[in-house]
């Protein structure tokens, strides 16, 4: 009967002690998460990538822009390469025989694409402009014939 | 062939957009001298047109890409107009495009654009001279490519050292171009030769004359 007691009375002590425990160890914890790696790919319009480019990274934190990284894409106009600990804004420019493109993103916010129009879009655009100019051209022109034409 | 916003240092800058405008002047004053204006907008308009879209087609000749650029064959075809409307080319491509930079644009114009001039007056001594038109075309347009390339290694090289490396690396990416563009800007002008003499601008001076 006693032992069953003293048995009874450690399994208590013994639940108690882990009910408790968390509370009396309870430092206060940080998690942070990290982006291990990031992948740059560069491109050339067409679809062609662009190789052994070099990459240039600078990171924007609060204190404001440094560089952070230089390197040079691979053969598939990819680079890799690992985040600072608690920066998430970056500023990735990637240049290759005086072909240049810069892009600005953010970790925490995800890559912010500016929107842009459809190259077939882009092609009617300039059409457009150059039928406004040749326009313009006619209208100067005509005035002129109308004068000449007038004076005669 | 574009060279890009936030490449060139200054100076190279500042002359580029000297000769541009200088060359822009002229250009445009001596075009439209004896022929007037209306008559040569709608050919420009369509030069202009095929030059903006021909930087599209791309050609991967490892490690970079190039494209057609076509100032031969509006050298050719355009004569001196050919500055003016390379310069309008090449700001639609810079803002619709982003080839090059708008502060590149004095500098790129004059990089296509002097070699555009130099093969109008190639094409024109050589026709003068009767030397076969088909193959003064396609020798203009591979001699255009190639002072292109080699403005724009001076460029690169002017602005900087490191560029040494990068400069060589974009003449020789473009030796195909040259070849292609040959073959392009030839049969172009033996087409042109053929059903539409008009076209080109060695023949009206000639006739007049």
């Amino acid at each position: 009967m006693k032992a069953i007691r003293i048995m009874s009375l450690l399994a208590l002590v013994l639940i108690l002690c882990t009910a408790f425990c968390p509370l009396t160890s309870a430092h206060r914890v940080y998690v942070r998460e990290q982006v291990k790696e990031m992948q740059i790919k560069a491109w050339y319009g067409g679809g062609y990538p662009m190789a052994y480019a070099d990459v240039t990274i600078y990171a924007n934190s609060t204190s404001g822009e440094e560089l952070y990284l230089k390197g040079k894409t691979d053969k598939e106009g990819m680079y890799y390469f690992t985040p600072k600990l608690g920066v998430s804004g970056y500023r990735v420019v990637v240049e290759a025989t005086g072909h240049r493109a810069e892009k600005e993103f953010d970790l925490a916010g995800g890559s912010q694409e500016t929107a842009e129009l459809p190259l077939y879009m882009r092609i009617l655009a300039g059409f457009g402009y150059l039928i406004g100019l040749a326009g313009i051209g006619m209208i100067f022109s005509a005035r002129k014939l109308k004068k000449e034409y007038g004076n005669k | 062939m574009h060279i890009s916003y936030g490449v060139l240092s200054f100076p190279v800058v500042a002359v580029g957009w000297c000769v541009t405008l200088a060359l822009l002047a002229i250009t445009l004053r001596w075009g439209t001298k004896d022929r007037g204006i209306a008559e040569e907008i709608p050919k420009v308009s369509v030069m202009t047109g095929a030059f903006f879209v021909a930087s599209l087609v791309h050609i991967p000749v490892p490690p970079t890409s190039v494209h057609l650029i076509l100032n031969g064959l509006l050298g050719v075809v355009l004569g001196v107009l050919a500055y003016p409307a390379l310069f309008i080319g090449l700001t639609l491509q810079s803002l619709l495009f982003s080839f090059g930079g708008i502060d590149a644009l004095g500098v790129n114009t004059m990089n296509m654009g002097v070699p555009a001039l130099i093969a109008y007056g190639v094409f024109r001594t050589g026709c003068r001279r009767g030397a076969p038109m088909a193959l003064l075309g396609a020798i203009c347009g591979g001699l255009a490519i190639f002072a292109s390339a080699i403005l724009m290694a001076i460029c690169l090289i002017t602005t900087g050292k490191e560029f040494v490396d990068v400069a060589k690396v974009a003449v020789a990416s473009h030796i195909p171009i040259m070849i292609i563009e040959a073959v392009i800007t030839g049969s172009v002008v033996a087409f042109l030769a053929k059903v539409e003499p008009e076209m080109l601008p060695v023949d009206k001076e000639d006739e007049r004359r």
